[in-house]
């Protein structure tokens, strides 16, 4: 990797002086401790995973706000000066460009240190926090309060947060795994400084505001996700009731050709709600890795792992070709009926392996499955990084339906791709409800240049040859933003820059996010 | 714009009462929460709640606590990130609560197995 240092950086567009003077008058509004410019404060902000240099990421600042007011301040210092800043939460977006800004030179809005649980209410299962929280801090705070109430969060789940999540559509292993559908009321700072609160947040002395998501008129609650329309400051979500019973279920299935048949032996019970969390295929690679196992304790030649060596270690790791995770949530009796259907559905299939709690014990990957469909934070899924090590690592994440026959086509494509390029398949289908997230962790060295260079070709051909048959991924790392932004189509980048244009004519809020920037042509 | 701004005053005055009203009606949550240096009461908590989960037994990370790692390169790793390590800012991790962090990784004795 060249050396472009951060040090002297400034925003595309902005010259020293009016720079100079919007540092200056940050640390006015937020103190000079707020306000990092050096670059050894500025180094943990460039660590990204992506196949591009470190310095095409690089931040010439980054500033710290802990009120809403202070967030407004810093909103009209960069309206004076056309500062561009790049607002993260808990900064901990692995593998779709971690805290690092879309553009060289943007200066990071770093909200973290609000870090307040505005509000839980046990009764009616809702919750507002900053940006700032982590899933941990809440996990603690509904243990310490003793409320019956669970969370739903992605596999970084300790160190990550509810609202940065949600803002970038993530999902979760729970009932409630659609994070951005449990979404309730957002508190948003616009361009122009304004405060705007979305569905019953504007009505005076309105109590509704977390339970009530559509308000009144257009609901433009989702216009702010994954977007640069306004930074959020507040955000209410739903939490589910803690059932008094919950069973993980995981089944196993020996062959690759079998994804076909799992999943239309799932969908319609997951449609149906008989299983009601967020459902989860997951392939060897990704289980394996989870469970603790490196490439290297098996083959040591470069390039994408032959499949005699995953039925190896398949065996060693007692785990399916296809590993499926599902669980049961309710009263005994509950569960009780809807195992017996589930389990009927899965013995007329004819094929497979079930495991409960009874049969896996403790042993991993199992147990951290678990963890997740019943709310308990782990960091488990970093095992992944092992798998090739190096810190590489981008999810090609495309939707499809949840149709068996879409899903075969999805896998058989991906991995032909990958394998192309000497890299694995490392991936799960999340069902949704009638959709399939298939997240693809695209595992590399990024300490080996010429892996690294495969890895981007890679992530361009995947890209490039999903999309040849009508697929599109539904969120993607920094790098690749502008790329998926044109497979969706002229007509909503036309629409989404007129929006910019109206709202933030400066063009001051993380330009370059999801591909929309004023500097674009549309 | 700067008309905009300053004609929302009245309204970020109005948010600002609203939220002071929240916090009083969730002063324990606050309490808990309040001040960023308060995140984090000593090294140890900051290891059971973001080292441990990867670096306890080895799980995910390598084993950190018995090997009397200096507190100086704890702090390094932790701000520059180590290939897949990620890297955590002084907003998530305060300068005062990485050392004690440090401190309690270089001194705390090996897991018992």
């Amino acid at each position: 990797m060249s050396d472009k240092s951060a040090k002297g950086l400034l925003p595309q567009g902005v010259d020293r002086a009016n720079f100079d003077q919007a540092i200056a008058k940050f640390r006015n509004l937020l103190g000079a401790e707020n306000v990092l410019v050096e670059e050894q404060q500025l180094v943990p902000y460039q660590k990204v995973m992506m196949s591009t240099e470190d310095a095409n990421h690089a931040p010439s600042a980054a500033v710290t706000a802990t009120t809403v007011e202070q967030v407004q301040g810093v909103v009209k210092i960069c309206n004076e000066h056309k500062i561009p800043i790049w607002t993260i939460s808990t900064g901990r977006n692995f593998g779709y460009g971690s805290a690092a800004p879309v553009q060289r030179g943007q200066v990071i809005l770093d909200l973290k240190k609000m870090n307040k649980i505005l509000e839980v209410d046990p009764d009616l299962g809702t919750a507002l926090v900053e940006p700032g929280v982590t899933y941990q801090q809440l996990y603690d705070y509904l243990q310490e309060h003793n409320y019956p109430l669970m969370l739903s969060f992605s596999a970084p789940s300790a160190i990550a947060g509810p609202l940065g999540n949600t803002m970038d559509r993530g999902v979760g292993y729970t009932p409630y795994g659609e994070h951005f559908m449990m979404q309730c009321g957002m508190e948003v700072v616009l361009a122009n400084g304004d405060v705007y609160r979305t569905g019953m947040g504007g009505v005076e002395g309105n109590n509704a505001w977390q339970v009530f998501k559509w308000g009144y008129g257009p609901t433009l609650d989702g216009m702010f996700t994954q977007a640069n329309y306004g930074i959020c400051t507040k955000m209410g979500f739903w939490l589910m009731p803690k059932p008094p019973v919950m069973m993980p279920l995981e089944f196993q299935f020996p062959k690759e050709t079998d994804i076909a048949d799992i999943v239309e032996f799932i969908r319609p019970l997951r449609i149906a709600q008989i299983i009601p969390n967020s459902v989860v295929i997951a392939g060897t690679v990704w289980e394996a890795a989870a469970a603790g196992a490196r490439r290297s304790d098996y083959i040591k030649e470069p390039g994408h792992t032959p499949e005699s060596v995953l039925e190896q270690v398949r065996k060693d790791k007692n785990l399916g070709a296809w590993n499926v995770y599902a669980c049961l949530y309710g009263t005994q009796e509950q569960v009780d009926v809807n195992f017996k259907i589930v389990d009927g559905a899965f013995k007329a299939l004819g094929r497979g392996r079930l495991l409960t709690q009874k049969e896996a014990g403790n042993t991993q990957p199992f147990k951290y499955r678990s963890e997740m469909m019943m709310g308990i934070p782990n960091l488990q899924e970093f095992g992944l990084y092992n798998w090739r090590g190096g810190g590489g690592s981008m999810w090609f994440a495309p939707v499809s339906q949840a149709r068996g026959s879409e899903c075969d086509k999805q896998y058989a494509l991906a991995k032909s791709i990958l394998n192309k390029h000497g890299l694995d398949y490392a991936g799960e289908f999340i069902v949704g409800w009638r959709d399939m997230h298939h997240v693809i962790d695209v595992l590399y060295d990024r300490t080996n240049e010429e892996e690294t260079r495969r890895a981007d070709a890679c992530f361009n051909e995947l890209l490039d040859e999903f999309e040849k048959r009508g697929y599109a991924v539904y969120r993607v790392n920094t790098r690749f933003q502008d790329r998926v932004a044109q497979s969706y189509g002229t007509v909503k980048r036309k629409l989404e820059h007129t929006l910019k244009r109206a709202l933030d004519p400066n063009n001051i809020l993380a330009p370059g996010k999801s591909g929309i920037d004023l500097n674009n042509k549309f | 714009m700067l008309r905009s701004i300053e004609s929302a005053a009245a309204k970020r005055m109005a948010a600002t009462c609203f939220a002071w009203a929240l916090a009083m009606s969730a002063g324990s949550a606050f309490a808990a929460d309040a001040g960023d240096n308060a995140t984090w009461k000593d090294g140890k908590h900051v290891y059971d709640k973001v080292c441990g989960y990867c670096h306890d037994d080895g799980r995910v990370g390598p084993e950190l606590l018995g090997r009397q790692l200096p507190a100086a390169y704890a702090a390094a790793i932790v701000r520059h990130g180590f290939r897949a390590m990620p890297a955590f800012p002084a907003s998530y991790i305060d300068d005062a609560s990485l050392q004690k962090v440090g401190e309690f990784i270089a001194t705390a004795p090996a897991p018992k197995k």
